[in-house]
């Protein structure tokens, strides 16, 4: 047995109880009255995949079923990862702790690009063929994926079956009572996968073949097979009345985000141009305040965790969002619960609410200014002005606060040195504005640190037509940062760019970056969003090797004209918005928020009306 | 406060299957969790960061299993034994039960010794009990001990206590007193390694097992 095998090693591993399953919350079936198995795969570690709020909606909605049976599987660490190999233990899912291999569904949720190599990997622990077309003709062992980053799942498409676009909640079940129904009839996987390929939302890449032109870019993507031209995105209609889990499965082992956690809303109104979630989770839809705080209470009785947080691209854009704060904080108050928010504005409050916020809040202050001038943020719609940010920073201060946090990004459109030297003299003047303070946090520094990430253009944004920096040009951005920065209250950190140049390549990459992903596994790229891990050197060989110019796909300017290889995908949004956005972005003009105005982003035409009443 | 009455309770529990996989340290938060799905009243610290009061009366290393783990908590209701443990008990993760709960009886500071079995898996079983009582003879048995001060060799011979020791075709089973609580700790794991650094016959140790808590007379400590 499995298990034996298991326990045989575990205890010469660190924290074993990722590997053993048990835990409250998990869903354990008799198998014998299964007809359909799931095994929902997060491309890392356990620690990170349990985190994974997605993972747990659709984990628990399967398991609705009683005939479907949806497990979890993990990538192991290292140390387990080799004992496995030499040991001959098969990935296995941790419920039944039965070989993922053996069943029905293998599907991946796929979060970051960095995790591609991860994805190789385990496939390879489980004994599954690393590429679709060697899976046979039976109908089994469906590899599948879904997340955000199969909105362009092309340098993905030889490694899967089919990829899962939009929402799950519905498109799920529909694909697995599909395969139900044809594997009682005896189907075999080809004629499974063109069946499927007519649900909404479904994606087969096998049945779309690509042709390029000398230059490069794309000619032309052909429709197989009688496939839809276009594939579109799934979304969930009536938002409020979507399921949601009365239970998570509760760790043992500490695990990134270690709480209860409730959706407020899904969508943004923002329209940031750099990114990719305020455009691919649209229409922006909300929840009622009633039912956030019934799933509140709901989760915190049956999982015994004192932490819950709200989940959201923009908590503060609920339009309840002071009844809901206000009833939620009574409750947890009362039950000793700790409520998190993150991306919570704390500008627009009344007086009697950010009281109650200031006594909860125990997290630091953190400010996403994104660019360092107005203009800059100007240019990628990212309306916080210097105002609101003083205003915030005097509010936290005045309240106890002596350290912000500043999230930038460094590399976006347009951008010049003024606008990095601007990054250092915001800090400055916060630096500044802390001493201006009387009643500030007395026998304290003030400590403001900056961090700044490297540009990634993504499709569906924006910015999807836009070239990355190249690191010549960030790294002189990096250092003329450093020399501005003048006092030791403000502390600087970055992303290695070179992490950042892969992340856009396999983002924004066609099909044939497949055998890139598969050349840079084969030497050993794996964790490739781990610092400790990520192998630069040998990506780049795996470049080399394959013929591949990283700059195409990095520092290249995509034509608004040319085929992108999402553009037979339709995530709602249409490419003529995205040209609009661009080109105001270059005037540095903004655009008004959903709520204020609409900009005919597309959205509203495809859900039959308005996206706000 | 309404926290005029305060019940002192102590839990026994099993810690067994894959519940041994639980670190000392993860039990202490998954034991919060668990107080709080079963509803009962527990009693809160008082003072500045107010969290539930709840403690173990000895650590268990990862990997053992155990019968008798002791568990001591305030509750703010006077609420029947049996109801406690049966609420526990629903919402308890798989391989932890509770077998009991009473009063607090004896203090903590009454722990003398704990008692573990243990099967040791060898080849040559006749081999390796020889081994082992030879030991167990000798004069001495020098293991080095990790301290807070760092690694110091000690002499764990006048307190092992072997209650059993008995070879079968595959294993060599047995049970073991060592000292345990405020004062001084030993595991099996140190006689172990007493072994293995004796050059005993290859053996792997398995179904480890702490089967009770005994105060410095071998009363049962409750």
């Amino acid at each position: 047995m499995l298990k034996d095998k298991i326990e045989k090693h575990l205890l010469e591993v660190q924290k074993p109880s990722r590997y053993i399953g048990g835990e409250v919350g998990s869903v354990i079936k008799d198998k014998s009255g299964i007809d359909v198995r799931f095994a929902f795969c997060f491309p890392d570690t356990y620690d990170i995949g349990m985190s994974h709020l997605g993972m747990k909606i659709l984990y628990s909605l399967i398991n609705e079923r009683s005939n479907y049976w949806c497990e979890r599987c993990f990538a192991p660490a290292e140390d387990f990862e080799t004992i496995m190999r030499e040991n001959d233990i098969s990935l296995y899912a941790l419920e039944s702790l039965d070989p993922i291999k053996d069943f029905d569904f293998i599907g991946f949720t796929m979060q970051y690009e960095l995790s591609y190599t991860n994805v190789l990997n385990m496939l390879d622990l489980a004994g599954i063929p690393i590429f679709a077309d060697e899976r046979g003709e039976e109908l089994t062992q469906l590899v599948v994926a879904g997340g955000p980053c199969v909105c362009n799942p092309e340098p993905l498409a030889d490694f899967f079956d089919l990829f899962i676009l939009g929402e799950g909640e519905e498109v799920n079940l529909e694909l697995m009572d599909l395969y139900y129904e044809m594997k009682k009839q005896g189907a075999n996987r080809k004629e499974f996968l063109k069946k499927a390929a007519h649900i909404e939302g479904i994606y087969v890449p096998s049945l779309y073949r690509f042709n390029y032109k000398e230059d490069g870019t794309i000619d032309s993507v052909e429709a197989l097979e009688d496939a839809p031209e276009t594939v579109k995105k799934r979304i969930i209609k009536d938002f409020d009345k979507v399921y949601y889990p009365e239970n998570f499965v509760v760790p043992f082992t500490e695990i990134v985000h270690d709480r209860a956690s409730v959706e407020v809303l899904r969508g943004c109104i923002r329209g940031c141009r750099f990114c990719q979630a305020g455009f691919i989770y649209r229409p922006f839809r909300e929840k009622h305040s009633d039912t956030i705080c019934r799933e509140t209470k709901c989760l915190c009785e049956n999982t015994g965790y004192d932490e819950v947080s709200l989940a959201s691209l923009s908590t503060s854009d609920h339009s309840e969002i002071d009844e809901l704060l206000s009833e939620l904080i009574d409750y947890t108050a009362a039950e000793r619960i700790n409520l998190s928010l993150p991306s919570l504005r704390v500008d627009n409050f009344s007086e009697s609410l950010l009281e109650k916020i200031k006594k909860v809040r125990k997290s630091g202050l953190t400010f996403a200014a994104e660019g360092g001038t107005q203009r800059l943020r100007d240019v990628i719609n990212k309306n916080v002005s210097e105002e609101e940010i003083m205003n915030t920073c005097r509010i936290a201060f005045e309240g106890g606060y002596s350290s912000v946090k500043l999230y930038f990004m460094m590399g976006l459109p347009t951008e010049t040195d003024e606008d990095i030297v601007g990054i250092a003299e915001l800090a400055q003047r916060i630096v500044d504005l802390f001493y201006s303070i009387e009643n500030r946090p007395k026998g304290k520094n003030v400590q403001i640190s900056i961090s700044v990430a490297t540009f990634v253009p993504k499709p569906f944004t924006p910015f999807q037509f836009e070239p990355q920096d190249t690191r010549e040009m960030i790294e002189h951005k990096q250092k003329l940062l450093l020399d501005s920065v003048k006092s030791k209250k403000i502390k600087v950190s970055y992303h290695d760019p070179n992490v950042s140049m892969l992340e856009v390549i396999l983002a924004k990459g066609d099909r044939r970056l497949c055998k890139v992903v598969y050349e840079a596994w084969k030497k050993g790229c794996k964790f490739d969003s781990w610092d400790e891990h990520y192998r630069f050197d040998k990506w780049i060989e795996a470049f080399r090797e394959c013929g591949i110019d990283m700059s195409f796909y990095a520092n290249r300017r995509f034509e608004y004209d040319e085929i992108l290889p999402w553009d037979h995908l339709d995530y709602y949004v249409s490419k003529d918005f995205f040209i609009r956005e661009n080109k105001t972005a270059h005037n540095a003009v903004t655009t008004p928020n959903c709520r204020l105005k609409c900009s005919a982003c597309g959205v509203s035409k495809e859900i039959g009306g308005r996206c706000f009443d | 406060m309404g926290e005029d009455v305060l019940i002192r309770v102590r839990a026994v529990f099993e810690k067994k299957g894959r519940a041994k996989y639980i670190s000392h340290l993860d039990l202490n938060r998954c034991m919060l969790r668990t107080f709080r799905r079963s509803g009962l009243p527990i009693w809160y610290t008082e003072g500045f960061n107010p969290h539930p009061y709840y403690s173990f009366a000895l650590a268990l290393s990862l990997g053992y299993e155990s019968g008798c783990e002791i568990l001591d908590f305030n509750l703010n209701e006077d609420i029947p034994l049996d109801v406690i443990r049966d609420r526990l008990n629903a919402v308890m993760p798989e391989g932890m039960r509770v077998v009991s709960v009473a009063e607090q009886k004896m203090k903590i500071t009454r722990i003398a010794k704990a008692e573990y079995s243990f099967s040791l898996f060898s080849e040559n079983t006749s081999e390796l009990l020889k081994d082992i009582n030879e030991l167990l003879e000798s004069d001495q048995i020098l293991v080095d001990k990790k301290t807070k001060k760092g690694i110091k060799t000690v002499d764990i011979k006048p307190e092992t206590e072997v209650c059993k020791c008995e070879a079968t075709e595959k294993s060599v089973d047995m049970i073991m007193r060592l000292p345990a609580g405020t004062k001084t700790n030993y595991n099996p794991n140190l006689f172990f390694e007493a072994l293995v650094k004796h050059g005993c016959v290859p053996f792997t140790a398995e179904k480890i097992c702490r089967t009770g808590i005994f105060c410095e007379n071998n009363e049962i400590f409750s």
